[in-house]
């Protein structure tokens, strides 16, 4: 029952960041805000496909290389094939996936530290190798990508993509579609066992997880979601070039983004982390090279002092009831056994500190 | 107590000449023994004896070097451990292997996670019968948690809980996956006269309900009270195997004990 109200509680948040966000434009006609709006929830995407990854333990490096992939194949697919960018968007997250059914199906046998190596190299990999393809532009890139077909109404008219806000509303309308998506899988036992895995992985195990197939979907699903971006990054942008796709700072600013957030809150930590490091790149705007090292002493304190990120600081209120009550009667826990005396103290103060 | 074990009891697991090495520490060597159908086996040993190994390999966690291990007359040598769970082996480990920072109903409710039938695509969809299907599970789960006690803490975070209900636990999330074996590893350790006594009466309870229990555990008074039948583990071999009466009288049982630590026989 409680988790029925917290689910519709989060749900009315939902609904209401949403309408929020589609009536931005009517009171921001500068396009210029708009692109941050729409870059910020490509970013915001990405570092959920990131957090999604880290649920079930594995540190992917590449995301913005299978972002990448799913550019460069939404590109190549409406130009050298000629296909409409609204056939382009749904086979360039299929190519992404199978990209990374085939590539996860070799690095993920290897968690842990082996992985983050092997999808470092792949991040780089990709920037040379499509850096070094003539037929993909080399590192000039590929431009004059169309923007998507007009959208015909019959009588009310069509809806043709030539502003900034029209594509804002497309964007606005993966970003939600993606958000529902990610939030079901984590309630389907599909997330569940990815959140298993990530908190124990032997432990899963023995509930009968199948630690491999499980972090492999977890790995599809995430790249087939940053694929389906890329995409629409690619006709949104009309060009691109492949260091966008690189590790650095494309992913490490994505992973930014989900620990400022925290890493716990799976869409909304994004979404916060996101904002905040536009908002300060636009309140430094003027100056460039110092804003880097604020960003960095930020991150710094806010993994320091705020180890589960930024939103955690929701939690406060809750956590100081939880530790006022639990001197007086312990919350009537130990009732049937007696507590135990010597109760590792790493286990009973864990949840005391900030 | 009688024993409910007869010699025509059929086996439900028959452990067959299995070796485990370590490099070159010979962890289990030769071992062989088997679990009759809804008896309570205890494997006890000297610390060391390689009686938490044997559970590793029984359950998947580790490769046997050598030897074969039958499960319902099944080979189920070098099967990987999730599916072993599949088919019908469950397990608690030895230190608290817990999801800690979660509530107790959902440590059981994420131990269902065999149980879940519908497609995924269908809890996207939020489709009716996935959702019956989820508050089927957590009844379910609320059930094992009534049987064991642990009701009144259920919506504890799991840290949060003294050691013995956090060992009671993981028994609870091996019983969410259903099955006919369960293999306990030292259940009672660390724990007070008083949680023991529990502890004895769950697992006699989880046997009644018709699970076979293969056990390692330390407390010899426990162990006698308990078990059906015992297994003693000395280097990897087996040195012994019968009734408690005769485990305790046998003499080299009690030189392996004796010979390391006096105390332990005292319970």
């Amino acid at each position: 029952m409680k988790n029925l109200l917290l689910g519709h509680r989060r749900l009315i948040g939902f609904i209401v960041l949403a309408v929020f966000f589609a009536l931005v434009p009517l009171w921001v006609d500068s396009p210029y805000y708009i692109d941050l709006l729409i870059v910020l929830m490509i970013n915001a995407v990405l570092a959920m496909t990131f957090v999604m990854l880290l649920r079930t333990g594995l540190i992917s490096l590449c995301v913005a290389a299978f972002w990448g992939i799913g550019a460069y194949s939404s590109a190549v697919l409406s130009l050298k094939a000629g296909l409409s960018f609204w056939a382009c968007l749904p086979l360039s997250t299929i190519i992404t996936a199978v990209a990374a059914l085939i590539i996860g199906y070799v690095i993920i046998r290897n968690a842990g530290f082996t992985f983050v190596i092997m999808t470092t190299v792949l991040a780089m990999l990709f920037v040379t190798v499509v850096g070094n393809i003539q037929w993909l532009g080399a590192y000039n890139g590929i431009s004059n990508i169309p923007a998507p077909d007009p959208i015909d109404l019959g009588a009310l008219g069509s809806i043709v993509f030539d502003s900034k806000v029209d594509f804002f509303y497309l964007g606005l309308i993966l970003f939600v579609i993606v958000i529902l998506v990610i939030n079901a899988f984590y309630a389907s036992w599909a997330g569940r066992a990815w959140n298993a895995i990530g908190l124990n992985p032997r432990l899963a195990q023995s509930m009968g997880v199948n630690v491999f197939r499980y972090r492999l979907m977890s790995f599809v699903v995430g790249c087939a979601i940053a694929g389906l971006m890329g995409s629409f990054y690619a006709h949104y942008q009309t060009f691109i070039i492949p260091t966008a796709f690189n590790l650095f700072p494309k992913t490490i600013y994505i992973q930014v983004f989900a620990v400022l957030g925290g890493v716990g809150y799976a869409t909304l930590g994004p979404i916060v982390g996101a904002g905040l490091l536009s908002l300060f790149n636009e309140l430094f705007s003027g100056f460039e090279e110092y804003s880097i090292i604020i960003v960095g002493v930020l991150v710094l304190v806010v993994v320091v002092f705020l180890p589960r990120g930024l939103l955690s600081l929701g939690e406060i209120p809750a956590r100081i009831r939880d530790w006022r009550s639990r001197p007086g009667g312990g919350g009537g826990s130990s009732t049937k056994v007696a507590r135990e005396p010597d109760t590792p103290p790493g286990e009973a103060a864990g949840s005391g500190s900030p | 107590m009688i024993s409910r074990t007869t010699p025509d009891t059929k086996d439900i697991l028959r452990v067959d000449d299995v070796s485990k090495h370590f490099g070159g520490l010979i962890a289990v060597d030769h071992l062989s023994f088997e679990v009759r159908e809804s008896e309570i086996l205890g494997i006890i040993g000297p610390n060391g004896a390689g009686k938490s190994t044997v559970l590793g390999v029984i359950s998947g966690f580790y490769p046997a070097t050598r030897g074969r291990v039958f499960f319902e007359g099944r080979d189920i040598t070098g099967l990987k451990s999730h599916q072993i769970v599949q088919l019908g082996i469950g397990r608690q480990f030895q230190s608290s292997t817990l999801f800690m920072s979660l509530s107790v109903l959902d440590n059981v409710f994420y131990g269902f996670h065999l149980s879940y039938r519908t497609a995924v695509w269908k809890r996207l969809l939020r489709w009716p019968s996935a959702l019956r299907e989820e508050r089927e599970l957590k009844a379910r789960g609320e059930e094992i948690l009534r049987r064991m006690g642990l009701e009144p803490v259920k919506n504890e975070i799991t840290k949060n809980l003294p050691h013995g209900h956090q060992r009671i636990l993981g028994v609870c999330i091996a019983l969410a996956t259903n099955p006919k074996l369960l293999l306990l590893d030292e259940p009672m350790t660390g724990m007070n006269q008083t949680e023991i006594a529990t502890m004895l009466d769950l697992v006699r309870g989880i046997r009644d309900s018709g699970m076979t229990i293969a056990m390692i555990e330390h407390n010899m008074t426990a162990v006698m009270n308990l078990c059906d039948r015992i297994v003693v583990i000395d280097h990897g071999q087996k040195i012994a195997e019968g009734l408690p009466k005769e485990i305790q009288d046998n003499e080299q049982v009690i030189e392996a004990y004796l010979g390391k630590d006096e105390l332990l026989l005292d319970g």
